[in-house]
């Protein structure tokens, strides 16, 4: 098989998957690069003032969290941000979150029974972006911490003077994503699948491939492979 | 064929440890207030000894009314599950009597035989399903990742022991990529945990169960159904044979006594 390097990105129709494939999660990308400078400059403020809490953390994102649903051409589930590990000063871990079709904020018991540590530092919408420094487009998952449904959650970090202080995220579910871009695959007539990089099928426009099985090895000899650019994302075209 | 409905999709997440203190709807009230605190007690989510959050947050956390939070503490006050202490480091507690452990054996015993063997079959099937679904679609360094935290747990800390296992079980489930049976295995691995809590008070057998546990992640990891499955069949017999022989050896446990005031659950 053969890796071809991703056609130039475009913002109109798209003349390739790849690039509307690209163009779709890099919405999600560029929307939240702007929030994490923009949140990066007021929890450096917040912090001069006092140690930040859970409670004034919370007010910080709120806004911008709840503004990300409407703002995006997206089917956007959830949004916000995750508190570093030991970055707070009244939790070892916070997630300001909100969800679902109420938006509602998401408290999980953990935080708000014994303030004992939830560890998220190995999963993978926390661990790329803080290894990496990096935005990520992380999954497709089961998300059983939050949403409890098949999920992609793209996280981008944010740094206070060069130190990783959490990640602002939003959630999409595959099967939101399925309706959105399944028809608009198909337009291309070819036998087309978007897989992560660990080779699992996000969606694909052939009912034989299911959402969820993993291309790789010698399964990949059959499909022309295109890298999506800036995200662990790649279109399989079937030859 | 019909279709039941799947897990409500508000933004309420049913996950094991969290579920205990989630939003609760407006159909719940007092009464779903206090089993969801009652079974977290009994199951040995909540110790002995801790604190509970304080009426306004455990409202809050709930999604009711104060008065609805303060009636459910009530109820749990008066069935001596709770106590509540006054002054500047007061608030509700988890009572010393509520010992897991006893709850559990004595559940273990007043339920017969053909209904423990019943669940044991369900938590199976589901189980299985996802054991053999992750072993297709799994890759080896997720499976990694889950034995690398299990190796990190300190097993004398029993509690620590029972939560790092369910996380793992769940974990492994959540790789099937189906989010309706991560979903049943959440459920299942919270009515289940209460009772693989009382192997792991006998040393040998949660070594014994440790390997089990370890015999699917290594089958997992290497892609293989069949094998997967066979090693799930294999720790769920253990599993059950030990806790009919459990049962068996407490049959004659005389009735619990109430654990305080009131007339107990």
């Amino acid at each position: 098989m053969s890796i071809h390097p991703a056609p130039p990105a475009s913002r109109t129709a798209a003349d390739h998957p790849v690039e509307l494939v690209t163009e779709y999660f890099g919405r999600a990308l560029d929307a939240l690069d702007d929030w994490r400078g923009r949140l990066a400059v007021e929890i450096a403020t917040a912090r001069a003032d006092a140690p930040l809490t859970t409670d004034r953390l919370d007010a910080l994102v709120e806004p911008s969290a709840l503004a990300l649903f409407d703002q995006l051409d997206l089917p956007v589930y959830g949004s916000g941000f995750i508190a570093a590990l030991d970055s707070l000063a009244d939790a070892n871990s916070h997630l300001a979150w909100w969800q679902g079709p109420e938006r509602a904020q998401l408290v999980l018991a953990a935080q708000s029974v014994n303030k004992e540590h939830i560890d998220y530092s190995e999963l993978e919408w926390y661990r790329v972006p803080f290894q990496t420094g990096r935005p990520h487009v992380a999954g497709p998952y089961v998300d059983y911490l939050c949403s409890d449904e098949y999920t992609i959650t793209v996280a981008a970090p944010v740094h206070v003077d060069d130190e990783f202080v959490g990640a602002v995220a939003l959630d999409l579910l595959i099967d939101q994503v399925e309706r959105h871009l399944t028809p608009q695959l198909a337009a291309f007539g070819d036998d087309i699948s978007i897989v992560n990089g660990v080779g699992r099928v996000l969606l694909s426009t052939s009912p034989a491939r299911e959402t969820g099985d993993t291309i790789r090895g010698d399964d990949l000899a059959g499909f022309e492979r295109f890298a999506c650019a800036g995200m662990a994302l790649d279109v399989l075209i079937a030859r | 064929m019909s279709l039941r409905s799947p897990a409500p999709r508000s933004g309420k997440p049913t996950r094991l440890h969290s579920a205990v203190f989630q939003p609760i709807g407006d159909e719940g009230r007092a009464a779903l207030v206090e089993r969801r605190i009652a079974e977290a007690i009994m199951g040995g989510v909540l110790a002995a000894g801790e604190r509970l959050p304080a009426e306004t947050e455990l409202a809050a956390a709930f999604g009711v009314a104060p008065a609805t939070a303060r009636e459910a503490l009530l109820a749990l006050r008066e069935r001596g599950l709770i106590v509540t202490r006054r002054g500047r480091n007061g608030g509700s507690f988890i009572a010393d009597s509520a010992d897991p452990v006893r709850f559990a054996t004595r559940a273990l015993v007043d339920s017969s035989r053909v209904t423990l063997r019943d669940a044991a079959q369900h938590y199976q099937a589901i189980t299985a399903a996802c054991v053999e679904l992750a072993a297709r679609r799994a890759d080896p360094g997720e499976i990694e990742m889950i034995i690398a935290r299990l190796d990190r747990v300190d097993d004398h800390d029993l509690a620590h022991w029972r939560r790092a296992s369910d996380d793992a079980v769940i974990e492994l489930a959540a790789l099937s990529q189906s989010a309706r049976l991560t979903r049943e295995q959440m459920r299942l691995q919270g009515e289940f945990s209460p009772l693989l809590a009382l192997i792991d008070t006998d040393p040998t057998a949660r070594a014994d169960a440790r390997a089990h546990l370890r015999a699917v992640l290594a089958a997992v990891a290497d892609g293989d159904p069949t094998a997967s499955v066979q090693a799930l069949r294999a720790s769920m017999r253990f599993t059950v044979d030990w806790l009919i022989a459990y049962r068996e050896q407490h049959a004659a446990l005389p009735a619990l006594a109430p654990v305080g005031p009131g007339t107990g659950p």
